[in-house]
């Protein structure tokens, strides 16, 4: 038995019953399963793009006064003991990726859509699993990386999950995950936000303009003026949205007037959408004279990667397993196989596996044709494109492998890590030690 | 005397940069700086002598808790090293800092 999807005319499945994976604060989560000693103070994470200013803040440091936003210097004026930590988008991505990775492995339809909140189509899956809890414990154990499928179904377990694809991604995240269950993605988020850490919200059909009814208008996908405008005009729950006129929240708003009132009124249709997986994506060359030297094939792999990695079937994924193939001469074959424990989009990060097996066992005899083969793939996200698709991405890719391994040899040498990232704190004081300060540098 | 963090300094907090270091001064009639040495310094052929002094100014901060009262000098040392000189008027102490 499989999930039953809808192939739309783009040819993206789709779900209507939506099941919403909602982890707030990912990143700082990631930071903390990284470092443990950080759950229990103060911590906060620099903004990626603004040194100066916080983006997230942990409960302990918020008890404080510390929100996001705030600067550096107000948030040390709060809570003299706040633990500042860089932030390390590549990383986030990476932790993203690993769950998006385990979520495919319950679900074909996985449509993330920021760092931590992720729709996951569950339509058909009651046949699957049973009813909405248990599609929800399942869901929970994928993230935890307990479970692949369900139980005694070896045929769906082979069409769907590949053992060895399995997305590790640890319990801590499925303590802090909330998940909503509803039909449509709107419910289903409302309901994730209802919950609590490790817990979920399973709204029904019958319940759900109920339950939607009773929420704030804040729930609403909209622009903060909007919300605001509401707010003046005495309107503050999705009820006193729906009761309005459609053609009056259009006038007022304009198409996002409508949107609103739709959502509200529960009449919306927005199903989950997933993508289909690439087909294999393959890059190859032909020798006219037979290599046999390992430097020049590793230099030819590099460049079928950058290749492969271009072409357009790739955009939005990431490579999870990656072969080589070479015919040799006199007739012979050899291949190898890589499989990402981090997908990436990396050329370094691919061909790094693929040199090792170059290295330990090479073609017996000389080349004529050298293949690389993407074979599977990981979603990525709109953030994702950001930090580990494109050239600028890449290049900070490398800089954190470099910076990464500068640390580790200056460890070695000084037996501590010896770097500081200098932040700004009170650029404007008057007195110069306040201006700039360190902080512990961890690429 | 310089103010000190709330904070103490360990590590994975903050750590001030540009920290004043003490220093001895000696100054003429008018109370400016000519020569500044390394703390506790005190031969005459210690010290390098200041060329110029660029720039005086006064800073009265955080009456409301631990008060704070410097007067800077902005001076180029003889051989051109630039650096700020300031005396805590509450101590009489002199401090160094890079511009």
């Amino acid at each position: 038995m499989v999930p039953r999807t809808n192939l739309s005319l783009n040819h993206d499945i789709v779900s209507e019953l939506a099941a919403c994976v909602w982890i707030p604060l990912f990143a700082l989560r990631a930071e903390e399963l990284r470092r443990p000693e950080l759950s229990n103070r103060p911590a906060a994470l620099l903004a990626p793009d603004d040194a100066r200013r916080l983006w997230h803040v942990s409960p302990v440091a918020r008890r404080y006064g510390v929100k996001a936003g705030i600067t550096v210097s107000q948030a040390i004026g709060l809570c003299p003991s706040l633990t500042l930590c860089e932030p390390d988008p590549v990383y986030y991505d990476e932790q993203f990726a690993r769950l998006l990775l385990a979520l495919s492995n319950v679900s074909p339809v996985v449509e993330p859509v920021e760092l931590g909140k992720v729709y996951v189509g569950v339509d058909g899956f009651d046949r699957l699993y049973g009813n909405a809890e248990q599609q929800l414990k399942a869901i929970r154990d994928a993230i935890a990386g307990r479970r692949l499928g369900p139980p005694n179904r070896r045929r769906w377990q082979r069409r769907f999950v590949n053992t060895r694809t399995r997305g590790k991604t640890g319990p801590g995240w499925a303590s802090w995950a909330r998940l909503g269950w509803a039909r449509g993605k709107f419910a289903a988020w409302v309901a994730a936000a209802k919950a609590k850490s490790g817990e979920w919200t399973i709204v029904s059909d019958s319940t759900r303009s109920t339950f939607l009814a009773t929420q704030s208008v804040a729930a609403l996908p909209i622009q903060s003026d909007t919300h605001h405008r509401l707010w003046q005009l005495g309107i503050k729950t999705l009820a006193d949205v729906a009761r309005l006129p459609e053609t009056a929240m259009v006038a007022q708003f304009g198409s996002e007037g409508r949107r609103a009132w739709r959502l509200a009124a529960g009449i919306a249709d927005d199903p989950v959408v997933g993508r289909p997986r690439p087909e294999p994506i393959v890059a190859a060359l032909d020798y006219l004279t037979p290599v046999a030297d390992r430097g020049m094939l590793a230099h030819a792999l590099g460049i079928l990667i950058d290749r492969a990695l271009k072409h357009p079937r790739r955009v939005g994924w990431r490579v999870h397993k990656v072969q080589t193939r070479a015919m040799l001469e006199g007739g012979a074959s050899w291949m190898i196989e890589a499989t990402l424990k981090d997908p990436s989009a990396d050329r370094e990060h691919i061909t790094a596996p693929l040199r090792v097996h170059l290295e330990r066992s090479p073609p017996i005899g000389a080349v004529e044709h050298l293949s690389v083969e993407f074979v599977e793939f990981a979603p990525g996200t709109a953030e994702l494109q950001l930090f580990a698709r494109d050239a600028q991405s890449s290049a900070r890719a490398k800089r954190q492998h470099a910076l990464r391994n500068a640390v580790r040899e200056i460890r070695t040498r000084l037996k501590r890590s010896a770097l500081y990232h200098v932040i700004e704190v009170h650029p404007w004081s008057r007195l110069p030690e306040r201006r700039y300060a360190l902080i512990d540098f961890e690429p | 005397m310089v103010a000190t963090s709330r904070a103490s300094l360990r590590v994975d907090r903050l750590r001030a940069l540009n920290v004043p270091v003490k220093v001895t001064v000696r100054t003429d009639e008018q109370g400016l700086p000519t020569v500044v040495a390394e703390d506790g310094a005190v031969g005459e052929d210690d010290g390098r002598a200041i060329e110029e002094i660029l720039e005086i100014w006064r800073v009265d901060d955080e009456w409301w808790r631990q008060p704070i009262a410097r007067r800077y000098v902005d001076v180029v040392l003889v051989g051109g090293g630039h650096v700020i000189l300031f005396e805590d008027l509450i101590t009489h102490e002199w401090f160094m800092q890079r511009p």
